[in-house]
């Protein structure tokens, strides 16, 4: 199992994307390298305290490539130290992004995607068609930091400054796939997104519905009539043999026993997060930028390293623990996500063992589209094959 | 379901368990009113609630006592007030015991090095009390190499206690002797069982909530209770603490939430110093044996190879 850390580089973004979780963007919060450095060497110091057996170096905003200086200076540091001290991450990691892919073809970040090629996994948010990426990813305004929204008309979309970098980017990781947000306002562009989001060339389309609770009524109907039309077009184009949609999986909307499926869904807690401020976090989401409501769940420092008691928590949590009953017993409970962060901020307690139901009709509607995806991709299989046996056997009978 | 409500009479009521009594309870008006009193007892004769009332260092005026004892309880009462008290917290270590302690339930706050340091005390203190209760005061400052030191302490305090039960006297002592007697968790129960009325008629998960932020308030007389998330006091959704068997520990909800940040989590350092416990009871329970004492009502305990339950949660999971 690969060990995730995060440093939080930024939280600015030339962005202002409507959905998004991180409330208290900023242009001052920018790490430093000394703070950035004494992480680095904290982690490395303490080998026997990190196990896994890998590390993914994940490095978020805000934007990160933003501070592309910065993020080429710690990742050759990280090069070098893990080199130096043998450790046991050498040739066992990568360095992760997720970009709004704006600044992808810049001089500086080409530089570092050719420098780190062989251990690099971008992903670039593109959120499907125009009217559907800049429903919601917006250009920031130097008055939105005075809090003064642009008007409907006044709002520029970004899809033209991404959708540009597209080609550069696949053919650079041409397995890629990009994240897709989901929100209210999104939902009557689902189907057209994903199949633009194809034809652009990216074959794998990871996409969820927001955690937070945002849906209102008649919501789940939309989802639903739109992941149904979806289906139909995957299937009878055939899409289904070379792209993926993260909405179908043939696993989900089924009972979970009480003991044997009683894993927590998120990773928070073995994960590890670290900011400008150099304080530790068990997942981005606890730091105070993404938090509406509760303070940030710090689990130490740079200085004074991390406090154990505090990750307790989040290492003992399973899913029963934190769910009410009626989603322990929900028919339809597998694939059902969370996230502990959302959780711990919608809680009525401080606590992460409050499982947030904000998204429930959102899941029974996608796993209604979901059985009506597999039973008609599953009988026109069934049936495809069935032809084929048939023209064989009559192609014997004519040999006979 | 809650069982008990304590009603603290004032703010400067003795603290009889881990928090310590802010330095600016000086106010002036920190009697709980005589209208909160009274309502606070209808609510929990209404709740069927078995009322503690926690006395502070003054004496009560005669009005109060009228309406405490309209209701049967059980009274907390420090050093200084200690007549008619049903448990007797003591304010220090005293060369020359109390007379008031003969017979009685007492309750004594002290550090791992306070105690050690009067351990002459506790001998004629357990020569003289029906049941000592020690709550320690530095758990939160418990570290890894101080296991060897408490569990010498631990040592020395069981020797005290043959002494006595060689003399034919079954004293109890909480850090030693109710382990022996459990066969599950016996823990204090805030938000679960037990509940606490502040003097400003507001209700607390236990008095250290008040202490630490009287905005931490789970209801009021007025409007009633709101405890939310209340399942997340009780035991089956404490993930550590139900695959625990040191039974005789507290479960202390308030250092939890100070240590973990979440209620129904443990630190380590409680963990250890529960089971450095467990451990001892169950030495404790061993010399009984070689030495022909016999406790009714005493169970086996197992031998364990842990002292923080933690380190098997994935074995759990």
């Amino acid at each position: 199992m690969a060990k995730s850390i995060t440093f939080i580089v930024t939280k600015d973004c030339q962005l202002a994307c409507k959905y998004c979780y991180l409330v208290g963007k900023n242009t001052k919060e920018r790490m430093s390298w000394e703070v950035a450095k004494q992480a680095i060497d904290y982690i490395l110091d303490r080998e026997e305290e990190f196990r896994e057996e890998s590390v993914i170096w994940d490095f978020i905003g805000g934007e990160p490539f933003l501070e592309i200086d910065l993020i080429d200076k710690i990742c050759d540091y990280l090069k070098t130290e893990m080199y130096r001290r043998n450790h046991h991450w050498f040739n066992s990691y990568r360095f992760s992004f997720s970009t709004n892919g704006i600044n992808y073809h810049t001089e500086k970040v080409q530089r570092f995607i050719e420098k780190n090629r062989n251990h690099l996994s971008i992903g670039i948010t593109i959120d499907g068609t125009e009217r559907k990426h800049d429903l919601n990813r917006i250009w920031k305004t130097p008055e939105m930091e005075q809090g003064i929204m642009p008007k409907a008309e006044e709002e520029r979309g970004s899809y033209k400054d991404v959708v540009k970098n597209i080609p550069l980017w696949l053919e650079q990781f041409p397995g890629a796939g990009t994240k897709v947000t989901i929100s209210s306002a999104d939902l009557p562009y689902i189907k057209e997104s994903v199949l633009h989001l194809y034809s652009l060339g990216i074959k794998e389309v990871n996409i969820n519905c927001v955690f937070e609770d945002v849906w209102k009524e008649g919501d789940d109907q939309l989802f639903e009539e739109q992941l149904t039309e979806l289906a139909d077009a995957i299937i009878d184009g055939r899409l289904y043999e070379d792209h993926a949609c993260s909405f179908f999986q043939e696993h989900i909307g089924k009972p979970m026993d009480r003991e044997r499926d009683n894993q927590n869904w998120c990773g928070a807690g073995m994960m590890l997060a670290v900011d400008a401020a150099g304080m530790f976090y068990p997942c981005t989401r606890f730091a105070q930028y993404s938090l509406r409501s509760k303070s940030a769940w710090i689990i130490g420092n740079i200085h004074d390293g991390i406090d154990k008691n505090k990750l307790r928590p989040f290492l003992t949590l399973d899913r029963c623990t934190q769910s009410t009953e009626e989603c322990i017993t929900c028919e339809v409970a597998s694939g059902c996500a969370w996230c502990q962060g959302e959780n711990f901020d919608a809680a009525d307690t401080h606590t992460v063992y409050q499982r947030s139901t904000a998204i429930c009709k959102m899941h029974k509607a996608r796993v209604r589209a979901n059985n009506y995806y597999w039973n008609k991709l599953f009988r026109k299989l069934e049936l495809q094959e069935y032809e084929e046996q048939k023209r064989k056997s009559n192609c014997k009978a004519c040999e006979i | 379901m809650l069982q008990y409500l304590i009603i603290l009479l004032d703010d400067k009521s003795v603290s009889y368990c881990h928090y310590e009594l802010p330095s600016d309870v000086s106010r002036e008006e920190s009697l709980m009113p005589l209208d909160t009193l009274r309502a606070g007892i209808v609510f929990a004769m209404k709740e069927n609630l078995n009322i503690q009332f926690v006395y502070p260092e003054q004496a009560l005026s005669a009005e109060y006592a009228e309406v405490i004892e309209s209701i049967d309880h059980t009274k907390i009462k420090p050093e200084a007030q200690a007549k008619e008290a049903d448990v007797l917290v003591l304010a220090e270590w005293k060369k020359q015991i109390p007379d008031d302690v003969e017979g009685a339930t007492c309750i004594i706050r002290a550090s791992r090095k306070e105690l050690q340091e009067n351990l002459e005390q506790v001998k004629d203190l357990l020569g003289k009390v029906m049941r000592l209760n020690v709550v320690l005061t530095d758990i939160e400052a418990f570290k890894d190499e101080d296991v060897a030191g408490y569990q010498s302490l631990l040592e020395a305090l069981s020797d005290l206690l043959i002494d006595q039960f060689k003399i034919g006297r079954m004293v109890q002592l909480n850090l030693l002797t109710d382990r022996l007697l459990l066969t599950q968790m016996n823990n204090c129960g805030a938000g679960d069982t037990t509940l606490s009325l502040a003097p400003n008629g507001k209700f607390y998960l236990c008095p250290a909530f008040y202490y630490d932020d009287p905005e931490q308030d789970v209801g009021n007389l007025k409007d009633g209770l709101n405890i939310k998330n209340r399942q997340l006091m009780r035991l089956d959704h404490a993930p550590i603490c139900r695959h625990c068997d040191a039974y005789q520990c507290k479960r202390c909800i308030w250092m939890n939430c100070r240590l973990t940040l979440d209620a129904n989590t443990p630190s380590h350092q409680q963990c250890v110093v529960a089971h450095v416990g467990r451990n001892a009871s169950r030495n404790l329970l061993k010399k009984m044996a070689e030495q022909g004492i016999h406790m009714s009502d005493t169970h086996e305990i197992k031998e364990i190879n842990y002292l923080d339950p933690f380190n098997n949660y994935k074995k759990w999971k």
